[in-house]
């Protein structure tokens, strides 16, 4: 199914920002808040993996139900898993559409990456890990 | 020992109430915080010194080393991109634009992918603000649209607006009306007196009508505009025009949807119209506790705000082609330095694939996503917690942050500057 992606701010992301490489930022940002209607379609239960295709690739990610997104929209926590798919053309102003990328989900048996798989695999070398 | 009127260093909000309780040069206990200041200040897991990466791994070097790696590296780069410096302070931030002016690099700060459609809107239509003390003592209607305090500025609410005592107000919580616009339905919007829920991409159309109702053509509005019906809207634009003071907020969900800038502008637009019946200001709420100082040390110091190329020997900007996202998805910069950012967890993939094909230094305190591309990480003292300097809150105002803890970690001006040094040398200046 077709729905538009929206990132943006949480507490958790905010809490756990200085320390990236941990698990309790990967989680947070992984994390995929779906209508529970939405999710009913996907035959999704909380937690469950998602994979998202964006213009730019995949990321696997956990649906979580919430009452704050309407139908046909999911919202992400600001950070490497919505970045990973998220395109950099910014229309000649300097920024991308953080907030406007259409995404095909669907249920995986994949899990997500650790923030330290997903920049190794973009060619980068993991420190603390 | 408890440290009061300690200076807040993670959000635009700067809150400068903040006590700290240090044991043992420790920080144990912070009150008035929200959780994400306390978390900043509890903070401990730091990297102990420079690292290099050495083929697949990685090994430690001293301060002189990694300062005279990036030196050497910076000045050997055709055209070197010095990005971030939201997380630093003031004083950093110059350093690093005569910097950027003697090796002709370009200097982007996180505005380009913050607020810097806000300026562009800005620049277009000028700017009706005012400070946060106005609005907490004045203000009877605030507005948050795109903007989601609760998560992204806790203490906005209790310091400024819905939980905020006011001077010119008798009884602030029940005299002061608060409208949030947003798609989402947001834990702030379920503190609001009056929730306008917009469709994704909508914002434009509803401010158009707005000013439309604003100026009396509530006849040429539809039934519905961007899913919020034309009841809402009319009640809206009543409550604006009724207000003896109003305040907008905006956020980036305005500065990151389709029409970008076009929508801030739309915004402040909006404002001036209402300005024509009452008093009302516009206001971004920014992010980082100093991307305002970002722009501000940026604007004074060569005319622009953000995406400043010197390449040609003189301060260029073209928001687009001299912005940060923008020369990374190209591949044009051939080194870069990251100050108080983290690009690699905040720009999209592109970005980072060209990341990890040329030398990148890092000056930050901790291990973060952009480490993972980095060939040397210098780690720096804190703002606000081992390291003062200057930052600027939301609204402009300049507050000189305090230190609470004494480290041995250099600030991000003794790194740069000792940087800059050795480039005056090697350049003979």
């Amino acid at each position: 199914m077709t729905f538009l992606m929206i990132t943006g701010r949480t507490v958790n992301q905010g809490v756990t920002v200085e320390k990236k490489t941990s698990a309790a930022y990967a989680e947070e940002t992984s994390t995929c808040f779906m209508h529970e209607f939405d999710m009913l379609e996907l035959g999704l239960a909380d937690q469950d993996t998602v994979m998202l295709t964006g213009v730019c690739g995949t990321v696997v990610m956990r649906a979580v139900a919430s009452g704050e997104v309407e139908m046909g929209t999911v919202f992400v926590p600001y950070g490497p898993y919505a970045n990973h798919i998220i395109a950099a053309d910014t229309h000649s102003t300097g920024m991308p559409d953080f907030k406007s990328h259409e995404v095909e989900i669907e249920p995986t048996d994949e899990e997500p990456k650790t923030v330290h798989g997903l920049m190794e695999d973009l060619g980068g070398l993991a420190y603390d890990r | 020992m408890i440290v009061k009127d300690v200076v807040c260093p993670f959000c635009g909000c700067l809150c400068d109430d903040i006590e700290v309780e240090v044991e043992e040069n420790r920080v144990v206990a912070v009150a008035n915080a929200c959780e994400l200041g306390t978390t900043k200040f509890m903070g401990e897991e730091r990297l102990k010194g420079p690292i290099l990466r050495d083929g697949d791994g990685w090994k430690e070097i001293t301060y002189d080393e990694a300062i005279r790696y990036a030196a050497d590296t910076l000045l050997s780069a055709e055209r070197p991109l010095l990005y971030g410096w939201s997380g630093t302070h003031g004083e950093a931030q110059c350093v690093g634009v005569h910097m950027a002016e003697l090796i002709r690099g370009v200097i982007d700060n996180t505005s380009s992918v913050c607020h810097g459609p806000s300026i562009l809107a800005i620049q277009e239509v000028g700017h009706p603000g005012c400070t946060l003390g106005v609005v907490k003592n004045r203000a009877d209607l605030v507005i948050y649209w795109g903007s989601n305090p609760i998560d992204a500025h806790p203490r906005h609410l209790s310091r400024y607006t819905r939980y905020a005592d006011g001077f010119f107000l008798e009884n602030a919580f029940r005299d002061r009306k608060v409208i949030v616009v947003d798609i989402r339905r947001t834990q702030t919007a379920n503190i609001a007196d009056e929730f306008v829920q917009i469709k994704p991409g909508g914002d434009y159309a509803v401010l158009s009508a707005l000013r439309a109702i604003v100026q009396g053509k509530t006849e040429t509005i539809p039934r519905t505009v961007a899913g919020v019906t034309r009841e809402q809207l009319v009640r809206v634009a009543n409550l604006c025009k009724g207000a003896k003071f109003g305040a907008v907020y905006f956020g980036v969900g305005l500065t990151m949807t389709r029409g970008k800038y076009k929508n801030i502008r739309n915004a402040i637009e909006l404002v001036s119209e209402l300005s024509r019946h009452t008093k009302f200001t516009i206001s971004a709420m920014r992010g980082h506790y100093n991307v305002y100082g970002s722009n501000e040390v940026n604007t004074w110091m060569t005319g622009y705000p953000f995406g400043i190329d010197f390449s040609r020997g003189i301060a260029f900007y073209n928001p687009g082609e001299t912005t940060a996202v923008d020369i990374l998805a190209r591949k044009e910069c051939d080194a870069a330095l990251i100050v108080g950012s983290d690009p690699a967890a905040h720009f999209p993939r592109r970005c980072l694939e060209h990341l990890a094909e040329i030398p990148v230094v890092q000056l930050d305190p901790y291990p973060n996503a952009t480490t993972a591309f980095c060939n040397v990480q210098i780690p720096v003292a804190v703002t606000g917690i081992d390291a003062v300097g200057t930052a600027y809150r939301m609204d402009g105002v300049p507050i000189r942050t305090r230190r609470v803890l004494s480290t041995d970690y250099p600030s991000d001006r003794d790194v740069l500057f000792q940087m800059y040094a050795l480039m005056q040398e090697v350049r003979g200046r």
